[in-house]
C-alpha cells in the first residue's frame, strides 16, 4: 500500500509539472473541447468526484480520532480497532483525493484557460503556497500518525491523540482555506464606496476576497457534512465487513461499529439543514435575487428532490434505530411519556404557525420551540401525569408517521413547475394551502425530523440500561440500510453541489466574470441525476474496493484477544 | 406462520393505505387541490403503508458469498434508477428558454470583451466571405456584364431601435424581476411589491435612482428590518446605461390603478 501510494504521488507530482510548464509557454491556447459530455460537465464530474474523496479523508480523521480517543478513555480495545480500520480505508482515498485533484486541474485548465488563470491569479497566495503547504503538513502528518499507531500504544497513546487531533486541525485550516476562492465565486467581495463590482475586486485584499458572505456558512456546512459523510461510511465498511463476516465475533464487532457509524453519521446530520439554512441565508442576504431563483425558479425542482433525499434518509436512519432496539432483550419494558407523543403530534402545525408569526432572525419563535421540548420533562413530574406513558415501540410508530407527515410537509412545493414564470392555477397550492410551501412550514418540518430521531436516540438509550443488546443478532436487512444511507448521503452531496454550483447561474464568479460558453445554462434535473448517479457509483466503486483491499483482503485474521474484547452480549 | 402472517399485514396495511389515500384525495378535492398535489397525497399514503409494513417485516435471512454480491448489485441498480426517475419526474426547466435570455443578457458584456470582439470579426470575416462566394458565383453564371444585387443586408442589432418601452419589458423578464415583483397577476409577491401601478407614483427619475441604488426607497408595508434594502444593488454594475433607461420606460408606463401598488416612500 505504502508502494502504491508512493507511486500515485509521482505520477501525480510529474503530470502537474508537466501540464503547468506546456500551460506556461503556450499563451492563449485555447479550450479543449471535452467529447460526448461537453467542458462544463466533464469538470463538473471530476470536481465531485475530488470532493467526494476530500469530505471523506476531511470528515473520517474527526471520527477516528474521536473513537480513538474513547477506547483510550474507556480502556475499550475495540473503539482502537474501529478507528485504525476507519484510518486504513482514509489513506488509500487520501492517494485518490490527490489524484482527482490534480485531474480537476488538468481538466479545469483545459476546458476553462482564461477563467482558470483569472481565479489563480486573484487567489495566487492561496493557490500556489498556502494550501501546496497545508497539503503537504497534513500527508506528513497522516501518515506519521497511521504508520505510528502501532508503536505508540501505552503512555504514548496520548501523544498519538494529539497527533490526530493536529492532523484534523491541518485539515479543518485546509478545507477553510480551499473554501475561499470556492465561495468568493458564489459570493464575491462585495463593492466598498462609489467603486464598482469589477474595480473593487482589482483593488481587493486576499482577505477581502477570502472572507466573503458564504465562506463561514459554507466552511461550517461543509465541515459537518464530512463528519456526517464520515460517520455513514463508517457505517458502509460496517455493513460490508458483517456481510462478509465468517465468525458470530466478527458479526459482533461489525454490528457494532455498524451501530457507531450510524450514530456519528445521523447525530452530525441533525445539525446538516441547519447549517444548509445558515449557507441558504447568507446566499439570499448577498443578493435576495438568489432565493427564488433555488426556491421558485430554475433550481425549485432540484430542491424538490432533495426534500425527497432528506426525507429518504431520516426516514432510513430512524428505521435503523428501529431494527437496532428490535435486537435488544428487555426491551418491551421501556416506557416514555406520553405527552412526549403529543408534543410530537403537535409540532409541526405549532412550530409552522409559530414561524409564521416570528420569521428568522426574531427570537421568540426559539422559546416556543424550547418550552415545547421541555414541557414532557416537566408534565411527567407531576403528580398524576407521570402515569401517562406509551411502550417505546408505540413512540417510534408514532414518530414514523410524524416522519411521513413532516417529509409530506418537507416536499410540498408551491407548484409543481420548473419556475414560477409557468405556474397556472392547474399545478399550485390553492391559495389558502400556499403557507405549506413557504420556509415557516419547511422549518417546522425539518425540526420535527429533527426532534423525532433525537427521541429515537433517548429512547434508545433507555433500552440499552434495561436490556440486553444481542451485538451481531441485528435483522440482517439492516447492512441494507447502512448501505442506502452512504449511498443517499453520497448522492444527496452531489445534488447540493451541483445546486450551489448552478446558483452562480451564467456566471463563472457570480455577477463578475460570465460565462460566454454555450454551456452556460441551467442543465435539467433529469440530465443533473444521471451525472450525479454515475459519479456516486463510481465514488462507490472506488471505496468498496479501497475497503475490500485494505480490510478484507490486506489484513490478517483479528487476534483472540481482541475478540475477546467483543461481548456477543453486551450492554 | 410467520410469513402467512407477515403476508396478512401486507395486506391489512395497503389497504388502510389506500384508504387513507383516497380520503386524502377526497379531501384534497374538496379543497381545490390541484390533480398533480391530489397525486401526491394518495403516493404519500402508500409511503406511510409501505414504513408500516417494513416496520414489522419478519427479519431478513442472512445471504453470504455470491448470493451477497449478486443482493448488493441488484440494489444499487434499483437506488440509481429509482433516484434517476424520481429526478426524471419532476417538472425539468427547458434550457433551451435560458439559453435565448443569457445569449440576450450577456450580448453586450461579450461585445466588450477581447474575445467578443474577435468573434465578431471573424463572424463579419465570415458573411464578407460568403458574399464574395455568391458574388462570384453569380458572376460566373450570368456572364461579366451581368448586373450584380446584393441584397442590403440589416444587422441583427438593429432592433435595438424598436419601441423603447418593450425593450424595458424585455429587461423586466431578463433581469427576473418577476421573481420577486407581481405584474400583470403573475410573479411574486411576498418579497416585493406589485408593480402595475408603479408609473403613477413615481417619476422616471426616481425608478432610475430606486434600481441603481435600491436602499433610497422603499415600499409601504416592508417595513420589518429583515425586509429592508432586499433588493439587490447590483443593478448599476450588470445592467448598461441604455438597458436602465428601457426598465425605467417600461416601469414608468405601468399605470394601473385597479391594482394597489404600496406606496413608494423615500429613505434618508
Amino acid at each position: 500500500m505504502k508502494t502504491l501510494n508512493r507511486s500515485l504521488w509521482i505520477v501525480l507530482a510529474l503530470g502537474v509539472s508537466g501540464v503547468a510548464t506546456a500551460f506556461g509557454q503556450v499563451p492563449d491556447a485555447p479550450p479543449v473541447d471535452f467529447p460526448y459530455a461537453g467542458n462544463r460537465t466533464a469538470v463538473w464530474v471530476v470536481a465531485q468526484l475530488h470532493i467526494l474523496f476530500a469530505a471523506f479523508i476531511l470528515g473520517a480523521p474527526i471520527f477516528v480520532v474521536v473513537a480513538e480517543w474513547l477506547g483510550y478513555k474507556n480502556n475499550d480495545p475495540k473503539y482502537d480497532r474501529l478507528a485504525k480500520e476507519v484510518i486504513k480505508v482514509t489513506v488509500i482515498l487520501y492517494s485518490m483525493t490527490a489524484l482527482t485533484g490534480g485531474l480537476f486541474i488538468f481538466v479545469l485548465l483545459g476546458t476553462y484557460p482564461d477563467f482558470s488563470t483569472w481565479l489563480i491569479k486573484h487567489f495566487f497566495l492561496v493557490f500556489a503556497v498556502i494550501y501546496p503547504l497545508l497539503f503537504i503538513l497534513e500527508t506528513i502528518i497522516l501518515y506519521t500518525y497511521f504508520y505510528s499507531w502501532d508503536s505508540m500504544k501505552g503512555a504514548k497513546k496520548g501523544r498519538h491523540i494529539a497527533l490526530g487531533i493536529l492532523l484534523n486541525i491541518v485539515g479543518t485550516v485546509t478545507l477553510f482555506v480551499i473554501d475561499g476562492p470556492t465561495s468568493f465565486m458564489n459570493t464575491p467581495a462585495k463593492a466598498a464606496g462609489d467603486l464598482s463590482l469589477v474595480e473593487f475586486i482589482q483593488t481587493a485584499s486576499l482577505w477581502d476576497k477570502m472572507a466573503n458572505f458564504s465562506w463561514m456558512p459554507l466552511n461550517l456546512h461543509r465541515l459537518v457534512g464530512n463528519v456526517t459523510f464520515g460517520g455513514f461510511i463508517a457505517g458502509l465498511i460496517a455493513a460490508y465487513m458483517f456481510m462478509g463476516s465468517k465468525t458470530d465475533e466478527e458479526r459482533a464487532y461489525y454490528d457494532w461499529m455498524g451501530f457507531v457509524g450510524n450514530m456519528i453519521g445521523v447525530g452530525a446530520l441533525m445539525l446538516l439543514p441547519f447549517m444548509g439554512y445558515l449557507l441558504a441565508y447568507e446566499l439570499c442576504d448577498y443578493d435576495a435575487s438568489i432565493c427564488p431563483y433555488m426556491m421558485a425558479d430554475q433550481l425549485s425542482m432540484f430542491f424538490e428532490m432533495q426534500g425527497a433525499m432528506i426525507g429518504l434518509i431520516f426516514l432510513a436512519s430512524n428505521y435503523y434505530i428501529w431494527l437496532s432496539l428490535k435486537r435488544i432483550q428487555g426491551v418491551e419494558q421501556v416506557r416514555i411519556s406520553g405527552f412526549v407523543a403529543v408534543v410530537v403530534l403537535l409540532m409541526p402545525a405549532i412550530m409552522g404557525y409559530t414561524w409564521k408569526m416570528f420569521p428568522p432572525p426574531e427570537w421568540q419563535s426559539l422559546i416556543v420551540l424550547g418550552i415545547l421540548v421541555v414541557l414532557p420533562v416537566v408534565l411527567s413530574k407531576v403528580p398524576g401525569l407521570k402515569n401517562f406513558t406509551v411502550s417505546a415501540f408505540t413512540m417510534i410508530k408514532i414518530g414514523f408517521l410524524m416522519i411521513v407527515v413532516a417529509d409530506a410537509i418537507w416536499m410540498t412545493p408551491h407548484g409543481f413547475v420548473p419556475t414560477q414564470g409557468l405556474a397556472t392555477e392547474e399545478v399550485e397550492l390553492p391559495s389558502w394551502a400556499g403557507e405549506l410551501a413557504l420556509m415557516p412550514a419547511k422549518n417546522a418540518a425539518a425540526f420535527t425530523l429533527v426532534f423525532l430521531t433525537v427521541v429515537n436516540y433517548l429512547l434508545y438509550n433507555r433500552a440499552i440500561k434495561r436490556g440486553t443488546i444481542m451485538w451481531g443478532k441485528i435483522d440482517f436487512a439492516s447492512q441494507f440500510v447502512l448501505i442506502f444511507l452512504a449511498f443517499s448521503v453520497i448522492w444527496t452531496m452531489g445534488l447540493m453541489g451541483a445546486v450551489r454550483s448552478l446558483t452562480r447561474k451564467y456566471y463563472h464568479v457570480y455577477n463578475l466574470v460570465p460565462d460566454f460558453t454555450p454551456e452556460a445554462f441551467t442543465p435539467t434535473l433529469a440530465y443533473s441525476a444521471w451525472w450525479i448517479t454515475g459519479v456516486t457509483i463510481v465514488f462507490y466503486a472506488v471505496v468498496s474496493f479501497a475497503i475490500l483491499v485494505t480490510l478484507k483482503a490486506g489484513s490478517p485474521k483479528p487476534a483472540t484477544s481482541l475478540a475477546s474484547s467483543v461481548p456477543v452480549e453486551a450492554k | 406462520m410467520a410469513n402467512q402472517s407477515f403476508a396478512k399485514s401486507v395486506m391489512k396495511k395497503t389497504t388502510l393505505g389506500v384508504i387513507i389515500g383516497v380520503l386524502l384525495v377526497v379531501i384534497a378535492q374538496q379543497t381545490h387541490f390541484p390533480p398533480v398535489f391530489q397525486i401526491m397525497f394518495f403516493l404519500y399514503a402508500m409511503l406511510g403503508a409501505l414504513v408500516f409494513i417494513l416496520l414489522d417485516a419478519p427479519a431478513m435471512k442472512r445471504l453470504e458469498g455470491l448470493k451477497a454480491l449478486g443482493a448488493l448489485l441488484v440494489f444499487y441498480l434499483l437506488l440509481s434508477g429509482l433516484y434517476i426517475a424520481g429526478a426524471s419526474i419532476l417538472p425539468q426547466f427547458d434550457p433551451e428558454d435560458e439559453k435565448g435570455k443569457i445569449e440576450k443578457v450577456l450580448k453586450l458584456r461579450r461585445a466588450q470583451t477581447e474575445l467578443g470582439k474577435a468573434d465578431e470579426l471573424i463572424a463579419r470575416a465570415k458573411e464578407l466571405d460568403e458574399r464574395a462566394k455568391a458574388i462570384s458565383k453569380q458572376l460566373s453564371s450570368l456572364g461579366a456584364d451581368a448586373k450584380v444585387e446584393v441584397a442590403a443586408t440589416t444587422s441583427a442589432g438593429g432592433a435595438a431601435s424598436g419601441d423603447i418601452v418593450a425593450l424595458g419589458k424585455d429587461q423586466w423578464e431578463l433581469q427576473e424581476c418577476y421573481n420577486c415583483h407581481k405584474l400583470y397577476g403573475q410573479g411574486g409577491k411576498k418579497r416585493g411589491p406589485e408593480m402595475d401601478n408603479i408609473g403613477n407614483l413615481m417619476t422616471v427619475d426616481q425608478l432610475k435612482e430606486k434600481i441603481l441604488y435600491p436602499k433610497s426607497w422603499k415600499a409601504e408595508g416592508f417595513d420589518k428590518d429583515y425586509d429592508k434594502g432586499k433588493m439587490p444593488d447590483k443593478y448599476k454594475d450588470l445592467m448598461f446605461p441604455q438597458e436602465i433607461d428601457a426598465l425605467v420606460a417600461f416601469l414608468a408606463s405601468l399605470k394601473d390603478e385597479s391594482v394597489k401598488t404600496p406606496k413608494p416612500i423615500k429613505m434618508n
